[in-house]
């Protein structure tokens, strides 16, 4: 890819909260990632790039999810709010990811939820996802620096 | 009667006054017994009220004798534990009335109830700190209880034990833990929105800001920070009521994890140019903790002293193995306000926050040496302090090493 060293990956945001949303993409955006944003599971599994939308990628409901997700081959992490809109939650979405295989089962995902329950906190571990922050523990500045190095090491070992 | 005796003859004045003396001894004698017959209705009547008396109290009451034998259950206690009286009374109340404790561990009568009560004592078990019975159907529900001595001329006879079921207390006061919890998680998020603007805000990200609104958003920032730990320690604190505070320990280093806390609490510590010096006994063993609970106790011990001792005192910690090997043991010592005396024994109460301080510092919601207490008191470990006011505060807080079998040389 010639604009390695420029564009810096592109990272997958489900929240479900619309202004902790927005200032997670400005925050993404102006460390020069691509962002790619859903407030459900059930959306983020039918997220659909419109190839012209440039730097804004907007979704649609399409029904074949997990091809569609094949299709998003540039996301290099995900962030994931734990409580989301619909029924899912984080770990379901984990779950389904983890069960569809493909490159998506090694994404690094970085679940932050409000939620410091220890046994959540567990139960993400067993299912390979060890990268949890507490909300209102945490700064920006921290989880978006960590989702930075992890896109870092990963184009590293590519 | 005719006035002449049994051989026909009068009676002489030493008769007559015998005959009198002996009318006067019968009626004595008649008035006696109606005396005793009126008195024993009245015992009657007396064991009659207090039969129902006891009858009606809706809360279960067992008497024992000295050695714990049942001698009497009403018949609320009756239906509470599902055995009829002819059922149990005569049987020890060690094996009939089986109490356990919140975890399902055995009340021990003999150590935690009879011998306190034939000493003299009361024993008491509350919402609290209940006591679960275990009905003859193996079923269980929480009780309160009452244990105490029954005195006869100064000597312990017995005991009266008075249940009362608290299931629905401790229902209602799962209920409020319940709400403490989910309203705090619910504070979390618009927590988050407050501190993740300011934090973009003051990063410069969205434009270059001038120094007074620098300041005035590290107050916003520093209120709402102060608003997560308050939000954190009431999930703390729920969680320990509900009892869903899982401890999960592991061979800790407990020099390392004390030399980390004070690394974070050292801009307080500068800030009020306090001399803080650690003494830590070398190659000390591992304990066994939970990490996170125990910084969070160490935390809380270690800010109290920094936020309640005046500048320029001074705060010494030293860690060191016990005499006899099996534990380590942290002192605090600092030269702050202290504790008044006659506050002492309120200091590890929820929500308490002791007279002097409250006058010099505002922050502090109390909950932090409950928090520090339960957590220890879980981990087989002891905390505990003594203090003067205006002098100041030591504390202690002593685990147990790994394996204390095979003690370092």
């Amino acid at each position: 890819m010639a604009t390695k060293t420029k564009q810096r990956g592109t990272v997958l945001v489900i929240e479900d909260e619309r202004p902790l949303l927005a200032i997670i993409q400005i925050k993404l955006e102006k460390k020069g990632m691509k962002v790619i944003t859903s407030r459900s599971v059930e959306r983020a599994f039918s997220i659909e790039i419109e190839k012209n939308a440039g730097k804004y990628i907007s979704m649609s409901s399409v029904e074949s999810a997990l091809k569609h997700l094949e299709d998003l081959e540039k996301v290099g992490a995900i962030w994931l709010d734990h409580n989301l809109l619909g029924s899912d939650n984080g770990i379901d979405f984990v779950t389904k990811l983890k069960a569809n295989g493909g490159h998506w089962k090694n994404i690094p995902i970085f679940v932050v939820s409000n939620t410091s329950d220890p046994a959540l906190v567990k139960q993400y571990a067993k299912l390979k996802v060890p990268n949890y922050y507490v909300k209102a523990e945490h700064t920006l500045e921290s989880i978006v620096g960590d989702i930075q190095k992890a896109l870092g090491s990963k184009k590293e070992t590519l | 009667m005719k006035n002449v005796n049994a051989l026909g003859q009068p009676y002489s004045d030493r008769e007559l006054k015998g005959l009198k003396d002996l009318e006067i001894a019968q009626a004595t004698i008649l008035q006696t017994l109606q005396e005793n017959k009126r008195e024993s209705k009245n015992i009657l009547q007396k064991t009659a009220i207090d039969e129902a008396v006891l009858e009606s109290i809706g809360d279960g009451l067992v008497v024992m004798d000295k050695l714990g034998v049942i001698t009497y259950v009403n018949p609320a206690l009756e239906r509470m534990v599902g055995w009829t009286s002819d059922e149990i009374i005569g049987n020890s109340i060690v094996d009939t009335l089986i109490l356990e404790k919140e975890k399902g561990e055995k009340v021990s009568y003999n150590e935690e109830i009879l011998s306190k009560v034939l000493a003299g004592g009361i024993v008491v078990a509350d919402l609290t700190n209940p006591f679960y019975h275990v009905r003859k159907d193996k079923s269980t529900f929480p009780i309160s209880t009452t244990v105490s001595p029954i005195l006869l001329e100064g000597e312990i006879i017995g005991a009266v034990m008075t249940f009362r079921d608290i299931t629905k207390e401790k229902e209602i006061d799962k209920t409020k833990t319940e709400f403490v919890s989910l309203a705090s998680h619910q504070l979390r998020t618009p927590l988050s929105t407050i501190n993740w603007y300011t934090e973009m805000l003051l990063s410069g990200d969205v434009g270059v800001l001038t120094e007074d609104q620098v300041k005035y958003l590290k107050e916003i920032y520093r209120g709402s920070r102060r608003m997560v730990s308050l939000v954190n320690a009431l999930l703390s604190v729920s969680r320990m009521d509900l009892g869903t505070f899982v401890l999960e320990p592991e061979p800790t280093d407990f020099a390392q994890l004390i030399q980390n806390v004070i690394t974070e609490q050292q801009f307080h510590i500068g800030r009020k140019m306090l001399v803080v010096s650690s003494t830590f006994q070398e190659s000390l063993p591992l304990i066994n903790a939970d990490p996170k609970l125990l910084s969070m106790v160490v935390q809380n011990v270690l800010s109290n002293a920094v936020k309640y001792t005046p500048d320029e005192g001074s705060i010494d910690l030293t860690l060191a193995l016990t005499p006899n090997k099996e534990a380590i043991r942290l002192t605090i010592v600092d030269t702050g306000y202290g504790i008044p005396k006659k506050q002492q024994g309120q200091i590890f109460t929820k929500l308490f926050r002791a007279d002097n301080v409250r006058e010099k510092e505002t922050e502090g919601t109390g909950l932090g040496l409950y928090i520090a207490k339960t957590i220890i008191d879980n981990s087989e470990g002891k905390l505990w302090f003594e203090s003067e006011e205006n002098k100041g505060t030591t504390f202690y807080l002593e685990l147990k090493v790994v394996d204390s079998a095979h003690p370092p040389a």
